[in-house]
């Protein structure tokens, strides 16, 4: 099944070009949903419709952002029409709202709700605490002042908890589950199951197709997911492992929809003395022993991942730059050469490598990483910590000049903008290793330099400079990561899988 | 037998004290809490160290711990279980529901398997060495042999898959009616009645034989009553005593003790919310749920202990 | 011995625990394969050469089905032996002490059966991680507090006993009577709860690697290959039915050769099976 490449905007100009379906859409009917995804909140009967404990991949039913990044990582409007930066230095933006845009409840969506949304969101949101004023302006715009620049910004806006519900009090606003998205709760219960009924006054004129969409939350369940699936009692199942997917493709009845590309792994190498990544040769040749493609092949089934350059970006990423392809052997060679050099002519013990089951593939995953990287004379041991407390297990006390117990270990990393992912490469951060000197101060010039970049392609330009710099340094190793998957009944039409698994949208889904 | 009761009942207050105090710190000494479990790996890469130790103020997760002791024991006399920590919301309606759909599930097992494990092991002991008694022994030592998740897998895999005949997960409400809930869970309910009618068929069947072996039974035999007479009217209370208490104390477990069937069925109960309040590290729940399981051993116990007055002519006499 | 020789179903548990222990045992030397390399080979159908196919890594399945035992054994009979020598202990000094002692320690019996398994583990092994001694000590303790009570009542009947009374009169101290009274006529009761405490922390610990608290990978294992194998149940049903199958007749062994060896000393092993 091929899945056409759109965006939002140009189906808001013109409704009901659900393109890829040769069939015409078909109103009304109830789909039934699963998804296996880890949540991380424990809602309660008060909570449940909160924009901020729903399960994430389904806060685009009920509401909308200002903003949507689409298949490609591209920023498309939502509530938001435009968006421009007031300032030089990219620290003041300006919202234009869609006009004609109600709430469930009939009202009008105002700058109002928008400034209330943000006063939550950025007390709360991870990635909106640098907003430090949001106003509404005389014309019916939204003025957000930053406390730096960030030529990024405008993906801020698209963020998973970043929804815009009416104006109340920050300690109640969401709770009432009310938003401007295409469906509106009809009932809850609690980490368990939504129910939606279609939004009829829905600003996308025409959308959405379905009366209702029942949600079946089977996190961390994929067994029990796909028995359902199977037995009839669901038309989805998002979040797959990549592993199930040849099993699934093979029945009649099923079609697995690729998101692209999605989440991988980042392991911390610590540089502390005494440390053999403090040595750069090292390093090296791990980036080089490692056999990353064997990891796509083995792991994911070719096809259904991906290489990955050892920044935090994802290959589905417009700048995102590869690394060149070394034929395996001369990779083996080369890593061993660098070993030798670093004074291991015999290869060498890097000690014990930690990890923790983040997703089903993770044990997997390392155990060939653990292989390929003895071939070229790198050898680890493996352990595993439980999920419970691993934050603090793979920081350690986080501070370098106390000796920097942080370890190595791996941690999962999201599908984000270059804003985002490659500011987790700076030196106060655990997961660059604490990477310090001179190579690091100019990554980081770069970035503060890219951030206050308007021009994007300019930008792009910086975002390959600093890539350029972590395939020489290797201060963190990023191997390798897998696209988003999920299945669904060959009754289900117009439903798009996104790499970004909390981007996936409900308006264009309609039941043949 | 009213002191009776009230001793139990007091000793019965310390064992919740100490449990309710142990499980305090064992969640406690714990790495990491709420909020940091409550974060991704690309949300903390976000935010600096100063925002979260205002969260972390913010949700009283800097208390010191005695203080936060002290303030869980003094809810625990108010019948207060408190409220979650990130969202505030009260423990006991976060649990109510769960507990009522675990306690279902247990009482639906025990009550289909008992019979059938009364009946087996009955006829196991009146054929004690002989072929049907050794068939009885072997399926119940096969049926406690297979782990709860291979039944369950296997179940769904046949009898919801290849031969739909019923639903393979539960998609009923936490809160829908328990007619409605338990009906929509024959599978979870045929794999926990399996290994329950192994265990306690086990247990009863070696009770029956002993109480056969035992001498009223021989002087009853000589007397001219007839043997079904004498398991059934003489021999099967009396074998009835052990395994009530043992009947009791595995009901007791099921409660809280069949996650695996509940994470395989999605059955919504209080085992399945415990890890997932385990893994949130909402402490609060992980104790409301610990309390709950702890009363139910203390009540199945109690209960059993009555029936074993009722049903034995000596205590009941004196 | 002969006593359980005679019995079929025994003779057959303990033929079935012994091969599994050969084969745990002798796995290095008879594994064609490495169980952890990656053989370039992913997915091979059973054949001459991988003789229960490779799994999709490229592993070998039947390499990996014989070392499978090895950890969850060990696992298991070192938690069996520590309930059985730690329940023992406990139970008996209980049963000499009485008094608030006893009390005491019935009280956290009482309360390790209302703590959810599941949770206790848990909180053992985020604390402690994810090792092997952990899981040992974890599951151990587990098993021990059933030994604890069936030692106790064991105990105390024999405290009534003319010799042991001697021996009090004698003015032997706590700890001579325990060792050298109590503890060797409750031997054939601590064998018995051997096996049974064995064939349930075997279970246990299988359990747990299904739920990703027990034994973790790369280390081969049959829980964790059951797990890992139901994505790929429907193409490659082997690597579930093959590891499940080992469990299955490895803990029905030991449950035959308990049944047997109560039997014949005449006690009564299903009453101990709880907790």
């Amino acid at each position: 099944m091929i899945i056409t490449r759109r965006g939002l905007a140009g189906l808001a100009l013109t409704p009901l070009a659900a393109a890829a379906q040769t069939a015409t859409p078909r109103r009304g009917g109830t789909i039934i949903v699963a998804q296996c995804s880890a949540n991380r909140f424990v809602a309660s009967a008060q909570t449940a419709r909160h924009p901020y404990f729903t399960v994430d991949l389904t806060t685009r039913i009920p509401y909308n952002a200002l903003v949507w990044v689409d298949r490609e990582m591209r920023l498309q409007p939502e509530l938001a029409t435009a968006w421009a930066p007031a300032s030089a230095d990219q620290s003041v933006w300006d919202i234009t709202l869609r006009p004609g845009v109600r709430f469930h409840d009939g009202t009008p969506l105002r700058a109002e709700d928008v400034v209330a949304s943000y006063e939550l969101h950025r007390q709360r949101n991870f990635a909106s605490g640098q907003i430090q004023k949001i106003e509404a302006m005389a014309d019916g715009r939204v003025r957000f002042t930053l406390d730096a620049g960030n030529s990024e910004f405008p993906y801020v806006l698209a963020e998973y908890q970043n929804m815009i519900m009416p104006a109340a009090p920050v300690e109640t606003i969401g709770n009432t589950g009310i938003g401007t998205g295409p469906f509106r709760f009809a009932s809850t219960d609690p980490n368990r199951i939504a129910v939606y009924e279609r939004n009829p006054a829905y600003w996308r004129e025409g959308f959405p197709y379905l009366d209702r969409i029942e949600l079946h939350n089977r996190e961390g369940q994929q067994e029990t997911a796909l028995a359902g699936l199977r037995s009839g009692q669901f038309d989805v199942v998002m979040t797959i492992d990549p592993r199930s997917v040849r099993g699934l493709q093979r029945d009649a009845d099923l079609v697995v929809d690729s998101g692209g590309g999605g989440h991988h792994y980042v392991i911390q190498l610590p540089k502390h003395p005494g440390s053999p990544f403090e040595d750069k040769r090292v390093r090296q040749a791990l980036a080089l022993g490692v056999d990353r493609e064997a990891i796509v092949r083995l792991v994911y089934g070719e096809g259904n991942g991906w290489v990955g350059n050892d920044s935090h970006l994802v290959a589905a990423d417009p700048n995102f730059l590869a690394l060149p392809r070394i034929p395996r052997a001369e990779a083996v060679a080369r890593a061993r050469a660098l070993l030798a050099a670093a004074g291991h002519p015999n290869g060498i013990n890097l000690g014990t490598l930690y990890w923790s089951p983040q997703s089903p593939e993770v044990g997997r995953y390392f155990q060939v990483l653990q292989e390929t990287a003895r071939e070229a004379g790198l050898t680890m041991a493996l352990e595993q910590r439980p999920a419970d407390g691993y934050v603090q297990f793979r920081t350690g006390d986080n501070d370098f000049s106390k000796g920097s117990f942080h370890r190595f270990a791996m941690t999962a990393v999201g599908p984000r903008n270059p804003g985002i992912s490659l500011f987790r490469m700076r030196d106060a951060f655990v997961e660059s290793g604490h990477w310090r000197g001179p190579q690091h101060d100019a990554y980081m010039a770069l970035y503060a330099q890219a951030m206050r970049e308007g021009d994007a392609q300019a930008r792009s330009a910086m975002f390959s400079q600093m890539q350029r710099i972590l395939h020489e340094e290797v201060p963190a190793l990023l191997p390798a990561g897998t696209m988003t998957f999920s299945v669904r009944r060959r009754h289900v039409h117009g439903f798009e899988f996104h790499p970004q698994i909390w981007s996936v949208r409900f308006d264009e889904v309609w039941r043949g | 037998m009213i002191s009776l009761v009230l001793r139990r009942g007091a000793l019965s207050l310390v064992t919740l004290f100490l449990l309710a105090s142990f499980i305090f710190f064992a969640t406690e000494v714990l790495p990491g809490d709420a909020l940091d479990v409550s974060l991704s790996a690309d949300e903390i890469a976000m935010m600096p160290p100063e925002v979260l130790a205002r969260r972390r103020a913010e949700l009283g997760l800097d208390r010191p711990i005695l203080e936060r002791y002290t303030s869980f024991l003094g809810g625990l006399l108010r019948f207060d279980l408190g409220r979650t920590i990130i969202t505030r919301a009260p423990v006991a309606d976060i649990v109510a529901m769960p507990l009522r759909n675990s306690v279902a599930l247990a009482g639906l097992t025990l009550l289909l398997a008992l019979p059938v494990a009364l009946a087996i092991a009955m006829a196991a002991a009146q054929a004690k060495g002989r072929l049907l008694d050794n068939a009885v022994s072997g399926a119940a030592i096969i049926g406690y042999s297979i782990p709860e998740f291979v039944t369950g897998l296997l179940l769904i895999a046949v009898f919801a898959v290849w031969w739909p005949l019923f639903p393979a997960t539960i998609t009923a409400s936490t809160d829908d009616p328990l007619s409605v809930l338990l009906a929509a869970a024959p599978l979870a309910v045929a794999t926990t009645i399996i290994g329950s009618i192994a265990y306690l068929g086990r247990i009863l069947r070696v009770g029956l034989i002993e109480v056969m072996a035992a001498d009223f039974v021989e002087r009853l035999h000589l007397s001219g009553i007839p043997r079904w007479r004498i398991l059934w009217l003489h021999a099967l209370p009396a074998a009835m005593i052990p395994g009530l208490s043992a009947a009791a104390l595995y009901a007791a477990s099921l409660v809280s003790g069949v996650v695996v069937v509940e994470l395989v069925f999605a059955y919504p109960g209080i085992g399945a919310e415990l890890v997932r309040a385990v893994t949130r590290r909402e402490v609060h729940v992980v104790q409301a749920i610990a309390l709950a399981a702890a009363v139910c051993v203390v009540l199945f116990n109690l209960a059993a202990d009555l029936g074993i007055v009722a049903l034995d002519p000596r205590t009941r006499r004196s | 011995m002969t006593a359980l020789l005679r019995r079929p179903a025994a003779l057959l548990g303990l033929l079935l625990v012994a091969t599994h222990l050969v084969v745990a045992i002798s796995a290095p030397w008879i594994a064609p394969f490495a169980p952890t390399s990656l053989l370039d080979a992913p997915l091979e159908p059973p054949n001459a050469t991988y003789w229960l196919g490779t799994d999709d890594l490229g592993r070998d399945a039947f390499s990996r089905l014989l070392w499978g035992g090895r950890v969850a054994m060990l696992v298991a009979f070192a938690a069996g032996a520590v309930a059985v020598l730690g329940g023992a202990l406990l139970g008996l000094f209980a049963a000499h002490r009485r008094g608030s002692f006893d009390d005491v320690l019935m009280r956290l019996v009482e309360m390790k059966l209302a703590v959810p398994t599941i949770l206790f583990v848990a909180i053992f092994v985020t604390g402690f991680g994810q090792s092997v001694p952990v899981l040992i000590v974890a599951v151990g303790i587990i098993q021990m507090m059933g030994v604890v009570r069936t030692t106790r009542a064991a105990g105390i009947v024999l405290m009534e006993q003319g010799y042991v009374r001697a021996a009090q009169l004698n003015g032997e101290s706590g700890a001579t009577i325990i060792l050298r009274e109590l503890l060797p006529n409750v031997a054939d009761l601590m064998a018995v709860e051997f096996a049974l405490r064995a064939s349930s922390a075997l279970l246990l610990v299988s359990a747990l690697s299904f739920l990703g608290l027990g034994i973790s990978p790369p280390t081969p294992d049959w829980g964790l290959m059951v797990e890992d194998g139901m994505a790929l149940l429907e193409s490659e049903p082997a690597l579930v039915l093959a590891p499940a199958l080992c469990i299955a007749t490895l803990v029905l062994g030991i449950n035959l050769a308990a049944e047997g060896l109560s039997d014949a000393l005449g006690l009564d092993a299903a009453r101990g099976g709880g907790g």
